[in-house]
């Protein structure tokens, strides 16, 4: 599923980092290593850093709080609701989520290139976007004990 | 050239270096490389091993200790790719190496070191860093087994290089047994059951009981760890072309006897030569140099390729009754191996039969134990004045290693 995920510092702009105050959540891992920033669905606002229109911008991540009534309660789709059309009306967009790395079930792994999504409008257009899912692999469920994983872009597990 | 300076180089965390080339953003963070079913963990940063994960652990057991480590999923291929260049930068340094394991390596690190000294061990280090982006620890010894636990106690990125009798001592002064390469569990019990626990206790231990304790193999790491050196670097590819043992004769002579001695002795020379790099040839040649400036050269191609003496002895007769210009007197000599390969890569001749019982092998055997050609053949008998002295230069590039104690 993917609970939390992780940029490199370096990788976000200052403009970002101050225009949504993501100062709180740049973090490091101790020891001599670069820093990062932490996307968490559990954080204050749940946020993502999103490619889209060749832009890199940071959107809410789904409906966590249900605060947006047309929008679906959570922060994943799953591969095969979009399949079976259940998010038609809402006229998804894919977008590239970027990170180095994925958290599940509290196990931090690493993404190569970074993760796909939905990007979907709420009432007054705002823009929120929600992770693709997919059923896991052997390995990843191995890894996370999860049996849904993320739908990676380029090499996943 | 003889190897009596042994390197063992060993990379740092290497699937984790691996890794860190690729995605930088990787260096300084606890990492753990997971294998193949994505539960255990097949290797670690320092990092990570800093807050008591072990290798082999599973995921779970890993995650109490170091909740904010970062799983990498294996990719040998690429880990294998980045090992071919780190054998290929040592070759640049040096042409003999053995490619141990995926990220180990022992060389030959006597002329570098001869040449450049310490200085040349960690331009070394640094080149592979530059070259590959692989962090490495080298170990400098005069045996394999000692060159290894000299890399061992430099890591990360360091250097230990330990020739003197000083820096060996302190070298092995409180390292556990079951550190060495070779004593495993088993052996360990075993030598600690007769209150042998550090590697300075066991190389203190008599040579017989530890044979009869942990076998032959056992012996050959006590050996080893005194600095004797009796497993040779194996390279696949041989470095050498020839292996060519001779030299002057002293006095110049034509008497027969004399001649052939000097023959026989050269061979045993050869074939201690050949064994210590674990060669075999399969063309002999003899070059007789005599006094009036002229001189004669003969080759033979033997029946398959072989380091035995019993094998070479007879050829090398052979030569020397059908290239010897009677009544002229022998100024120096050399014995030449051709064609040579690694032992453990040749194909066995049927037409060759292996010795029943080598002398060469039991040769060996016994001059380990009492010193480096004690035991001859009876055909050197007439050299017995050269022997004699301790000053003689010609046994100079027969030392590859503290052989003789
Ligand atoms: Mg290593």
């Amino acid at each position: 599923m993917c609970a939390g995920l992780a940029i490199e510092r370096r990788n976000v702009p200052d403009h970002l980092i101050e225009k949504y105050r993501l100062q709180d959540r740049i973090t490091s891992r101790g020891g001599a290593g670069e820093q990062e920033v932490h996307f968490l669905f559990r954080a204050k606002v749940p946020l993502l850093p999103v490619w889209h229109e060749r832009n890199l911008d940071i959107y809410i991540w789904g409906n966590r709080d249900d605060r947006f009534s047309r929008l679906p309660k959570t922060g994943w789709c799953r591969m095969e609701s979009i399949a079976e059309g259940k998010w038609e009306g809402l006229r998804p967009v894919q977008v590239e989520i970027p990170c180095s790395y994925g958290l599940e079930k509290g196990v931090w792994f690493q993404v190569v290139e970074g993760l796909k999504g939905i990007l979907v409008r709420d009432e007054k257009a705002r823009p929120h976007v929600y992770i693709l899912t997919q059923p896991a692999s052997h390995y990843y469920n191995v890894m996370t004990r999860h049996d849904r994983m993320p739908v990676f872009l380029g090499r996943g597990y | 050239m003889a190897t009596s300076i042994i390197g063992h180089l060993d990379a740092d965390c290497f699937y984790v270096s691996c890794e860190r080339v690729r995605f930088p953003g990787l260096k300084g963070k606890p990492v753990g490389v997971l294998g193949n079913q994505g539960a255990c963990i097949i290797a670690k940063s320092y990092e990570l091993k800093a807050k008591g994960v072990k290798t082999g652990w599973p995921i779970w057991d890993a995650h109490k200790l170091c909740p904010e480590a970062i799983y990498v999923k294996r990719d040998f291929y690429w880990y294998e790719e980045l090992s071919r260049q780190l054998v290929e930068t040592v070759r640049q340094a040096s042409p003999t190496v053995e490619y141990y394991s995926v990220d180990e390596l022992f060389f030959d690190a006597g002329p570098l070191l001869k040449s450049r000294g310490r200085e040349g061990i960690s331009d070394l280090q640094k080149e592979i860093l530059k070259e590959t982006g692989i962090p490495v620890s080298i170990g400098i010894s005069l045996s394999k087994l000692l060159a290894k636990l000299a890399s061992d106690s430099a890591k990360p990125f360091g250097i230990d290089v330990a020739v003197t009798e000083d820096e060996i001592q302190a070298l092995l002064k409180g390292k556990p047994v079951g550190d060495v390469t070779g004593i495993a569990r088993q052996r360990r019990k075993t030598l600690n059951s007769r209150g042998i626990f550090t590697c300075d206790q066991f190389v203190k231990a008599d040579r017989r009981l530890i044979r009869k304790l942990i076998t032959k193999n056992g012996e050959d790491i006590w050996w080893e760890l005194r600095g004797v050196s009796v497993l040779p670097i194996a390279t696949s590819r041989p470095p050498h072309k020839v292996v060519a043992r001779g030299g002057s004769v002293g006095a110049a002579t034509a008497d027969r006897l004399r001649i052939e001695a000097w023959i026989i002795r050269n061979i045993e020379r050869l074939t201690d030569a050949l064994e210590h790099h674990g060669y075999v040839c399969d063309k002999l040649g003899l070059m007789l140099g005599y006094k009036d400036g002229t001189g004669s050269y003969g080759t033979a191609v033997l029946l398959g390729p072989t380091a035995y003496f019993e094998h070479l002895a007879p050829i090398a007769r052979e030569l020397f009754e059908t290239g010897y210009k009677t009544g002229k007197k022998v100024h120096y000599m050399h014995l030449i191996a051709e064609r040579i390969q690694f032992k453990k890569d040749a194909q066995t001749s049927i037409f060759q039969k292996e010795p029943e019982k080598s002398l060469t092998g039991t040769a060996n055997f016994v001059n380990r134990h009492t010193g480096r050609f004690s035991v001859r053949s009876a055909a050197t008998l007439p050299l017995t004045d050269i022997y004699r002295d301790d000053a003689n230069e010609y046994d100079i590039c027969d030392i590859y290693g503290k052989t003789c104690f």
